[in-house]
């Protein structure tokens, strides 16, 4: 147990830190920070808006004071307010981040749904006619860019094929089936996207498994090929699968931008490009910190399943 | 250089020359619009066609490859001096630098690496500087980490050391004797991190964040064509191929690098068992039941090959023993003598690269060297059951000990999980585990090395086995818990009458549990007899080396063999122990002797067996 909880309070040290770091991003720049947000291709900004600006990001006081005035402020849930409209951006976080979750979830699973039996497949057919194929897709999938995959995806099924739209987004309460199918294409472009990775990350773990001690004692007590297969080699083998995949979808979290603009789909990362173009800075913190504590919390709960998958972990 | 690093390097080295030649090249310019010819299919002037300003596609995508492998190289480039200085720093002065390197880099990996690009982007605006930063940045916890844990594994070698001791001052010895020898890992991770920017500098311009229009990039020209996809689809479809032909050359780059630097990560082919030998089995003695008193396991002339990248060998030749109910027969040999291999052989459990090339493994009169899987998974943890050499790694870590124990006895009985967890328990009793009940649901690590090899034992009586082959039970445990398991060992033997075969390397074991004993050396049975008449009247050099290499309570201190097994790709053409024998005369090494038999019940493989 005590493990467990270490493991939380280390979280809690990291997200500090990141929040520390974020805060600090926009002091590490040289030159004055509002000037430097409001200065659009080597012009110099209104001096009176400058100093609007200033004042409304708090950057006319120490920095000290503003360290502690925003971390109070984060700490009552306040994520700060839009510079483009004024509104709360909790708000927006609130409404665009589910959608952004479900496009990871749902390509999470496409990718360990093809990823680990055609690698543990791979693995037990080693130099077979499917292990070759599929080494040679994951290498060419491995080489196409998340965006080229979801570019190309639209010009096949939504131009040339014209089964699915090209992209947008229903709520799932309107029209359950209209919000699945345009779920379809995001989330298939991250999972073909994942599942190279996924596939070579089990086929290289099945084969270190296969080659353990503990499989040939199964061996040698007479267990049937699929159990020995179940529940040692594939149960062992997952735990390297798992960190993988947690990194991936860590690394979704921020990397669903691409896809999220190529669909037009209205998560997060979307709402990340449009602040990030036009240089709200506000915005841009709130979300950069929300997507990083999730990051954290998601590694958090990796690690969790590791101790759950392996003994071993929960000892150290 | 391998072929597949040849391969790779030239794709890579074509795209970076066409790159590099771009302002030589004889193509049109890549900024020069034709609002008359937008999106022109391919014409004999403008061999890709022209986009929708009218440019030429070509000369765009070749410049556009400018465009992505300079901010790709020169990001990496900086990334890779920056990070190897301060991983080199932190390995090497310890404490205060040490720590503050390596968790800062801990926190650039706690963003997703595109939302750092973001942040960094919001605050500097567009272009290729804030591009090369951003990367650059991105790519530095992965130098820092390989050149960290370079220079960890370099400092604590000997040769750093006597340096050190000569008087060689830091920076000096960081410069000459560590950089070259992280150089290999460094240069893998520079391949990686290139084509890792290749892909983050197309996205970001994709993004409309990286490279700014109208300079040629391969992400602003997929952005630009998306707009016109229904019209041009071929505009979106170069850069497209050429993004992914890049990066797949990169990733091919990366592959071969890492596989030239660590030879370890090769496998060798696993092969399928030959067709021939399923089909042959004329060839053999026919099956027999068995009778009483007969030999439990019978092996005849079993010889184990295995295909290695240098031919093949036969770590195991001509190999003949066998073993009756109640009987111990003990096989010894020095490491690589082939007698584990043997075993494994027995309970067709050899690993996949190796198989039977001849001879027949009987047990009961059925032969195991051709049975079919089934029939051998019928017999295997049931009438006939393995121990091996180091219980950790051969109990499953994931599972309770309990659970392992009942899997075995759920593979050969009709029972339930409850009702096999209660023989399980039963069992660890009986292999003398205190408190069975509560250690049953103990995980591996958490008993000690005895007690893990009681499990094992557990697990190969659990189902009365009429054969026990334990490979080195005792090898991995302390000496007291040695003599432990080898008394348990005996005891079950002597309750349920099971013939055991017995491999080790050590003497005294032999001495203490065995009946007969069977040497090898160098995959061939040189000696075989009853363990008193062998030890008193040794009719084998190597046997008699092997009993004066072993220490004795009262006696002359032990003295080694001179020389080390031969490997089995390089063996003498004569007596395999020759080179290493005081008795050797010309005749030893003239031809291969043949096992002899002096004695009714004894063998050796000494020509000169009679002057002893």
């Amino acid at each position: 147990m005590s493990w467990f909880l270490k493991r939380i309070g280390l979280s809690i040290l990291l997200v500090w830190i990141v929040a520390s770091i974020v805060f600090l991003a926009i002091h590490f720049v040289p030159g004055d920070p509002a000037e430097l947000l409001l200065s659009t291709s080597g012009f110099a900004p209104d001096p009176v808006a400058v100093e609007e600006l200033r004042r409304r990001l708090g950057l006319d006081q120490p920095v000290l004071v503003q360290y502690v005035n925003d971390f109070q402020r984060l700490l009552s849930g306040d994520l700060g307010r839009s510079m483009k409209d004024d509104s709360p951006i909790i708000d927006a976080i609130a409404r665009r981040l589910p959608r952004t979750l479900e496009l990871i979830v749902a390509a999470g699973l496409m990718g360990i749904l093809i990823g680990v039996p055609a690698g543990t497949y791979a693995a037990i057919r080693r130099g077979g006619l499917f292990d070759r194929v599929a080494s040679a897709l994951s290498a060419l999938g491995l080489a196409v860019p998340v965006f080229v995959m979801g570019t190309l995806i639209v010009l096949l099924f939504a131009q040339t094929l014209r089964w699915v739209p090209a992209g947008g987004y229903v709520a799932f309460d309107r029209d359950p089936w209209q919000h699945l199918t345009m779920l379809a294409m995001p989330a298939l472009t991250i999972g073909l996207h994942l599942a190279p990775v996924v596939f070579r990350v089990t086929r290289a773990a099945v084969l270190d498994v296969t080659s353990r001690d503990y499989v040939r004692t199964a061996r040698a007590k007479g267990v049937g090929p699929p159990r020995v297969l179940v529940h040692h080699v594939v149960r062992n083998a997952l735990m390297p699968v798992v960190t993988v995949v947690g990194l991936q979808l860590g690394g979704l979290l921020g990397g669903t931008v691409l896809v999220e603009f190529v669909f037009n789909w209205p998560g997060l990362s979307g709402l990340l490009v449009e602040s990030v173009s036009s240089r709200d800075y506000p915005e841009v913190v709130a979300i950069v910190l929300t997507i990083s504590i999730l990051f954290v919390g998601l590694n958090l709960v990796i690690d969790l399943l590791y101790g759950a998958l392996d003994p071993r972990v929960r000892r150290r | 250089m391998n072929r597949r690093l040849a391969v790779s390097l030239s794709g890579v080295g074509l795209i970076l020359l066409l790159a590099l030649a771009a302002p030589i090249l004889p193509i049109h310019d890549p900024l020069q619009m034709a609002i008359g010819q937008r999106l022109a299919p391919p014409s004999e002037t403008y061999w890709l066609g022209q986009d929708e300003f009218g440019r030429d596609v070509l000369a765009r995508l070749i410049w556009g490859a400018r465009a992505s492998l300079f901010v790709a190289a020169v990001s990496a480039g900086v990334a890779l001096c920056i990070g190897t200085a301060l991983g080199v720093l932190g390995g090497f002065m310890r404490g205060f630098v040490e720590v503050l390197t390596m968790r800062s880099m801990d926190v650039v990996l706690c963003f997703p690496p595109i939302l750092l690009a973001l942040l960094i982007v919001t605050l500097l605006g567009p272009g290729i500087g804030t591009l090369i930063l951003v990367l650059s940045v991105l790519f530095l916890p992965g130098f820092v980490r390989v050149a960290y844990a370079g220079v960890l594994s370099v400092r604590s070698n000997e040769y750093v050391e006597a340096q050190r001791v000569l008087g060689a001052s830091r920076g000096r010895i960081m410069l000459r004797t560590i950089l070259p020898n992280i150089a290999g890992p460094l240069l893998v991770q520079l391949s990686l991190a290139v084509a890792a920017a290749i892909v983050l500098e197309s996205g970001l311009s994709f993004l409309g964040l990286g490279v700014v229009p109208p300079a040629p990039s391969w992400g602003v020209m997929i952005r630009a064509a998306r707009a016109v996809m229904d019209r041009a689809p071929l505009l979106l479809l170069f850069p497209c191929i050429a993004l992914t032909l890049t990066i797949f050359a990169m990733n091919a780059l990366c592959d071969a690098l890492r596989d030239s630097f660590d030879p370890h990560a090769r496998t060798p082919r696993a092969r399928a068992r030959r067709v021939a030998d399923l089909l042959a089995p004329g060839l053999l003695p026919p099956p027999r039941t068995a009778q009483a008193g007969e030999a439990v396991l019978d092996v005849r002339g079993l010889t184990v090959e295995i295909e290695t990248p240098g031919g093949s060998i036969q770590p195991v030749q001509d190999v003949s023993v066998s073993v009756a109910a109640g009987e111990t027969l003990a096989i010894v040999g020095e490491s690589g003598s082939g007698k584990s291999l043997t075993g494994l052989a027995a309970m067709g459990l050899l690993p996949s690269a190796a198989r039977v090339a001849g001879g027949a493994v009987l047990f009961e009169g059925t032969d195991l060297a051709r049975a079919e899987e089934a029939t051998l998974r019928a017999l295997r943890g049931g009438p006939m059951a393995m121990i091996f050499q180091d219980p950790m790694s051969s109990l499953n870590p994931v599972h309770r000990v309990g659970r392992q124990i009942a899997e075995a006895i759920r593979a050969h009985q009709t029972a339930s999980w409850g009702e096999a967890h209660r023989q399980a328990v039963m069992l660890l009793a009986k292999v003398g585990i205190p408190d069975a009940a509560r250690r049953a649901r103990s995980f591996p690590y958490e008993l000690s090395g005895g007690m893990q090899q009681r499990v094992m034992i557990a697990m190969a009586v659990a189902n009365g086995p009429r054969l026990l082959i334990a490979d080195e039970p005792t090898t991995a445990l302390d000496v007291t818990i040695q003599a432990q398991v080898l008394q348990l060992l005996a005891d079950l033997k002597r309750e349920s009458g099971l013939a055991m075969i017995f491999i080790t390397h050590s003497l005294p074991v032999v001495a203490e549990i065995a009946d007969r004993v069977a040497v090898m050396y160098a995959g061939q049975i040189v000696e075989e007899g009853r363990v008193v008449d062998v030890f008193s009247r040794p009719l084998h050099p190597y046997t008699e080396a092997l009993i004066a290499s072993a220490p004795a309570e009262d006696g002359p201190p032990p003295t080694g063999i001179p020389g080390t097994v031969p490997p089995p790709n390089a063996l003498p053409s004569g007596c395999r122990f020759a080179p290493r024998c005081g008795y050797r005369i010309p005749a030893c090494e003239a031809a291969p002797p043949a096992l002899m038999t002096p004695e009714p019940g004894r063998a050796t493989r000494c020509i000169r067996w009679a002057e002893r």
